[in-house]
């Protein structure tokens, strides 16, 4: 008789080994291709721009500047940002700690003036959001910006300099930036912009 | 999750008179396959698969005061547009020498000031163009004008600070300003 049979219908049987198999795949692909998001030190709305330049991800220096003009600086990989600060302690006879080296590698951007550096890296990461960056002097007595970047070239040769501001940032705010590098002989640097399909209006 | 087939018996009864015969073991992959998927969408978010772009910017040597006079006279006026980007996204130019008559407003969509420069490349032998930014309109303003230089293939151009005179005379005009 077939009664169990009625009673129990079959449950179709689906084989996942391929889409495990798959999954894992893609999960592989992606952890080995992920460079994580840094957490930005500041964030900046770039300009939209036809320009198709990339950037080089290593060697790189980043000067951004937000909507009011403070400016920012990000050095591109940890080792480099090391040498930077190294050199940065010795011309200013500053002894930073080997936990403000570590700080400091871990750290994508700052706008502190020099005086609060040291603060800033004291800081837990956790509490660093909270800490209120000023941007890094480029107006009055000391162009800490103009120090900053003469140590980064002085540490690393074949660096290229970037300037990534904000779209609605001033021009004037952004010529001050341009000209401290001009006075440096830094004349060939990289406008970051934001990709946009020519087609498009201007983009407002 | 590892566990013995439930349908071994029936299984055995229909292969009855086949070879050897495995053991049926299946695994529950469902939660594996959950896991695996949550980790895919974990770094498909967090990767950014862009690479940041940029425009190469080729500043001029900062040079004295006398050989930049020189180096604009030697451009013909007839050469020459001058570009100058005011706040709230307002734009005018001239062509050649500054005069109150020569000023005309444009805008920044494809229609406005690449139509202007594209009839000026047209009509122009070795053209050279003037950014001239107000010190308070916007990056976004000075891209877009680089960006048209791209566009229309102006391998000459310079960006200069916006003169007193031609502020002077864009008030007359009566164009608006904000107070320096």
């Amino acid at each position: 008789m077939r009664f169990n049979a009625v009673s129990r219908p079959k449950t179709p049987q689906i084989d996942m080994t391929p889409m495990v198999d798959m999954a894992f795949l893609l999960v592989t692909f992606f952890l080995l291709a992920t460079t994580f998001k840094t957490g930005e030190v500041v964030g900046i709305q770039m300009p939209l721009s036809v320009a198709g330049l990339n950037l080089p991800m290593t060697d790189l220096l980043t000067i951004s500047v937000d909507r009011e003009g403070r400016a920012y600086l990000s050095m591109a990989t940890p080792q480099a940002r090391r040498a930077w600060l190294q050199r940065h302690g010795q011309v200013n006879q500053i002894a930073y700690t080997e936990e403000e080296y570590r700080a400091f590698e871990m750290l994508s951007g700052f706008g502190v003036p020099m005086t609060q550096l040291r603060a800033l890296l004291q800081t837990p990461p956790e509490q660093r959001k909270r800490f209120r960056q000023a941007g890094i002097p480029i107006k009055g007595d000391k162009n800490e910006l103009a120090d900053w970047v003469v140590l980064a070239r002085a540490t690393i040769p074949r660096l290229r300099v970037a300037v990534k501001a904000d779209a609605h940032t001033p021009y004037k705010k952004v010529e001050d930036v341009i000209n401290t590098l001009t006075d440096l002989n830094v004349l060939r640097f990289t406008l970051i912009t934001q990709p946009k399909k020519m087609s498009d209006d201007a983009g407002y | 999750m590892l566990d013995i087939d439930e349908i071994p018996s029936s299984n055995r009864r229909r292969r009855l008179g086949g070879v050897k015969e495995k053991p049926g073991i299946t695994t529950d992959m469902n939660s594996m396959v959950d896991m695996a998927f949550l980790l895919l969408t974990f770094f498909m978010l967090s990767t950014t698969m862009y690479r940041p772009r940029g425009m190469e910017l080729v500043m001029p040597v900062p040079d004295d005061a006398q050989t930049r006079a020189q180096e604009v006279q030697a451009v013909k006026a007839s050469q020459a547009l001058t570009l100058m980007a005011l706040p709230d996204d307002r734009l005018y130019y001239y062509r050649g020498l500054l005069e109150a008559a020569a000023i005309r407003a444009s805008n920044y969509n494809p229609d406005g000031i690449r139509a202007v420069l594209k009839t000026f490349v047209g009509e122009t032998d070795k053209p050279v163009v003037l950014i001239k930014p107000h010190p308070d309109c916007t990056f976004q303003n000075l891209v877009t004008l680089l960006d048209e230089m791209n566009i229309n293939r102006i391998g000459r151009y310079a960006i200069d600070g916006i003169s007193q005179d031609e502020l002077t005379l864009l008030q007359q005009l009566g164009v608006h300003l904000p107070p320096q």
